[in-house]
């Protein structure tokens, strides 16, 4: 073995990816199939010094537990999936407006209401448009491996303490689920000042952390400075791989563990004489539309592949602005193999006439 | 068979299952993981019924459940004195159900109850996390382990180095817990090396069944 490896489960390599981060507190209420990192935080916590785990008694209190942790000048999380996270909106928006860094971590599982317990891609609007009330946006990062959750983990940290913002992490429960080996991150040593933090104020003005903002000027000065801030995000945090775009005239897209299945698709299509390249976006907020556009020169149309009924297919839209035509081709419920994604990829270049 | 979840118990039971059914038996295999349906041994239902295995599930409708479903034939195959291979869900929890068997496992006498260790996975790496697992699955199933199965693995990462060390590891353990080494469990393509020798009355060989090939194909 030349560097030390584990094997790890998704939700695990995130958790401890969290702890690698310096994360001190995790408030949370378990499901499947995220219950792993509840689990795995809970059995860490204890034992390192300064650290809470705590199981609330339902998701609206964890997150208000992340909220008031964070305002102390925490790293904090939670995780759940799709029906715990709609329960947390309402906190994460709070968050938004207190500008309370925090990461959310969405293992998906299939809905709408309670739905199933299988692999989802459909929490991408609630993920990426706010999913809470108010004009507020959030980066959300979509890993594709065991190793990403932990590295993405720790970029969220960073991104969140950064931007004062929640991050979103956002895997298809079977990232959650299956096994890699990885390599173990060294500990973050590290961090940036908050002196907004409510830590008592002995010798300096009070700091007040509010929502309620009831003057109209105070309310849109608010509004445009966050606005302002999801500006540069979106100048600076864009992230996505692309793989044989080159000379590509079907362009393929796909995000999380399915953009993993893409690329090897991509490949089998590439032997077999079609034109085809990949972009996985990895942040889906801020989405990497430069990327997509930049293909444009030789690609003649676009295929999203999807865990859901097509939802990034709206992304891709807005990117590409009419110029070229955007198909979906979307499974619901589990990953579908390389072999079928092979198949769709190839029987949209012949119908495109590719 | 128990252990952590990740350990690899429903790959060993999968192909202990399939070893015994080539070597003669007719074994029931019950897949008992009640906790999570992601990567369970129902997975591999086609292999194991082409071998001619009764597989005992959750029933279709609940399979992709996560609520505790027992197959109902399973007390009337226990007392039947059947030979059977239960598939126990990850931790404590999943033992639970060994708890409500326990009576009728015991009362039948002839039983065997392994745990599977991967040295490399979390919370398996010290023998203060093994001791807790052993305990913890003891007290919730209510029956004795009588054996360990080492499963020293990283999966694709895996080499004969790591197999060697990890088992070392794990008999460490096993000694410190006084329990004995069942099987030493290695993927078929490190069967024959040389470095495994030593343990060729404990080698098991495996087959990945519940693994998609892709996984490991498009790191």
């Amino acid at each position: 073995m030349s560097q030390k490896k584990v094997l790890m489960k998704g939700n695990e390599a995130l958790a401890e990816g969290a702890l690698i981060a310096g994360c001190q507190g995790f408030f949370g209420y378990p499901i499947t199939p995220s219950s792993e990192i509840a689990e795995y935080m809970a059995r860490k916590m204890p034992k390192i010094p300064g650290c809470l785990f705590f199981q609330a008694e339902s998701e609206l209190a964890a997150i208000n537990m992340v909220y008031g942790t964070s305002a102390i000048g925490k790293r904090v999380m939670t995780a759940s999936s799709g029906p715990g996270i709609s329960l947390k909106q309402e906190g994460i928006s709070f968050c938004a407006e207190g500008e309370l860094p925090c990461l959310v971590v969405n293992i998906s599982r299939g809905g709408p209401g309670l739905g199933g317990i299988q692999p989802s891609q459909a929490d991408y609007f609630q993920a990426t448009r706010g999913g809470g009330h108010g004009d507020y946006r959030i980066p959300v990062l979509a890993p594709a491996s065991v190793q990403e959750m932990m590295d993405f983990a720790i970029l969220s940290f960073e991104l969140a303490d950064k931007y004062r913002t929640p991050v979103m992490i956002m895997g298809e429960g079977t990232l959650g689920q299956m096994m890699e080996p990885i390599i173990i991150r060294d500990k973050v040593t590290e961090f940036v000042d908050k002196p907004w933090a409510l830590t008592g104020c002995a010798g300096r003005e009070p700091n007040i952390m509010n929502t309620l903002v009831l003057p109209q000027d105070r309310l849109e000065e608010r509004n445009r400075m966050r606005q302002a801030k999801f500006d540069i995000m979106e100048q600076n945090e864009k992230r996505w791989e692309t793989f044989m775009t080159e000379d590509a005239e079907l362009l393929v897209m796909a995000y999380g563990l399915l953009g993993r299945v893409a690329r090897r698709s991509v490949s089998v299509a590439r032997e077999q004489g079609y034109k085809v390249g990949l972009i996985r976006p990895i942040s889906l907020w801020p989405f990497p539309d430069i990327a997509v556009q930049e293909t444009l020169g030789t690609v003649k149309h676009i295929l999203s592949l999807e865990i859901s009924m097509g939802q990034m297919i709206e992304d891709i839209r807005l990117a590409v602005a009419g110029k070229v035509p955007v198909s979906l081709y979307s499974r619901i419920g589990f990953v579908p193999n390389p072999e079928e994604i092979t198949d769709a990829i190839i029987e949209t270049a012949q119908r495109e006439g590719l | 068979m128990a252990g952590a979840y990740g350990s690899g118990k429903s790959e060993v039971a999968v192909n202990y299952a399939l070893a015994r059914a080539a070597a003669g038996h007719a074994p029931v295999l019950a897949d008992l993981d009640l906790v999570n349906p992601y990567f369970a041994s129902r997975d591999a239902a086609a292999e194991i019924e082409a071998a001619g295995i009764r597989l005992l599930a959750p029933r279709p409708d609940l399979a992709y459940g996560d609520v505790p479903s027992l197959p109902p034939e399973i007390l009337g195959i226990i007392n039947n004195r059947q030979e059977m291979i239960i598939d126990v869900a990850g931790d404590e929890f999943g033992a639970l159900v060994l708890g409500y068997l326990s009576s009728h496992l015991m009362a039948r006498g002839d039983y065997e109850f392994w745990l599977v260790v991967n040295p490399f996975r979390p919370f398996a790496g010290d023998l203060e996390s093994i001791t807790a697992t052993k305990t913890l699955i003891e007290e919730a199933a209510r029956m004795s382990l009588t054996g360990i199965v080492s499963n020293p693995n990283l999966l694709e990462a895996t080499d004969i180095e790591a197999i060697c060390e990890g088992h070392a590891r794990v008999g460490e353990y096993a000694q410190a817990l006084g329990l004995p080494i069942k099987m030493l469990a290695v993927e078929e393509k490190f069967f024959s090396r040389i470095e495994l020798q030593a343990w060729i009355g404990q080698l098991f060989p495996l087959r990945l069944y519940l693994r998609p090939d892709w996984i490991s194909d498009s790191r």
